[in-house]
């Protein structure tokens, strides 16, 4: 009597197990331990642009942030004028000047620092320039 | 012979799954709860004249002229707001999406009136973008 009982008991794991390990291998490759853009810099509402997708974003394009004081980071790394200047010089004469550039600046930037920024460019021959602007905020607010 | 061994393995005894459960949902909670969502960005392209083709604005016939200042817009001589200048934008949209827009920025405005400027020429589809430092 009591062993039909705990056989009745008994349920199949092997679909859930199936299930959360599918969930848990994408919540691992999807995961970001570091971030690699600077989060100090907050960006202005743009909900009429371009959407910026894996698509239209090729693995050569740079994206140059600068925050509010004008400093400039490539990937949370901090930079000189003159480092960027070299950057770019590097880049272009291996890529040509083709490659998209991205410019991620802070709102409260004055222009005279994101001018800074396009002067750089433009001396390299880069003549067309995209800004980064929030389309839709989904990020909770800090 | 073969039959036998069926049912030998059918009688093996069954692995207590109970501990791996218990893990893989503790897993499963961590990267559920360190999970972040990124905003949705857009690009606003536009383009620098270049210095020797300096000629290149001004050949166009009368360029629509925005000026960013500190303040805010000045778009024919007339401070407006945002709101405004993309009104006139509109208008200027509805003549010729091709015309060449140009933006002049002062050096002390703040960013955010570029983008502004610049996002209001994107939503007309006024693509042909210029940026000016004075």
């Amino acid at each position: 009597m009591g062993k039909t009982r705990t056989e009745q008991c008994e349920m199949d794991m092997t679909p859930m197990i199936d299930v959360v390990f599918q969930l848990i291998i994408f919540f691992v490759v999807t995961l970001k331990m570091t971030s690699d853009i600077n989060q100090d810099i907050l960006l202005e509402d743009g909900k009429h642009g371009v959407t910026i997708t894996e698509e239209n974003r090729p693995p050569s394009t740079l994206e140059i942030e600068l925050d509010r004081f004008g400093i400039i980071t490539i990937h949370n790394a901090r930079l000189s004028q003159d480092m960027l200047n070299t950057i770019l010089r590097n880049r272009v004469n291996k890529m040509g000047n083709q490659f998209p550039v991205l410019i991620r600046a802070d709102y409260r930037a004055k222009h005279e620092q994101v001018k800074m920024v396009m002067d750089i460019c433009t001396q390299r021959g880069i003549w067309k320039l995209s800004f980064v602007a929030i389309q839709e905020h989904k990020a909770e607010k800090k | 012979m073969a039959y036998k061994r069926k049912q030998n393995r059918g009688e093996t005894p069954k692995l207590d799954m109970t501990p791996m459960i218990d893990v893989v949902f503790q897993l499963l909670i961590f990267f559920v709860v360190t999970l972040k969502q990124e905003d949705i960005l857009s690009k606003l392209s536009a383009a620098r004249p270049a210095p020797d083709k300096d000629a290149d604005p001004t050949k166009q016939p009368d360029p629509t002229t925005i000026i960013v200042c500190p303040q805010g817009f000045l778009f024919n001589g007339m401070p407006l707001r945002i709101d405004v200048l993309d009104s006139k934008l509109e208008r200027v949209a509805r003549t010729s999406k091709t015309a060449m827009v140009l933006i002049k920025c002062t050096g002390d405005s703040p960013h955010k009136f570029l983008i502004q400027a610049l996002d209001s020429c994107n939503k007309h589809g006024l693509l042909n973008l210029s940026i000016l430092s004075i």
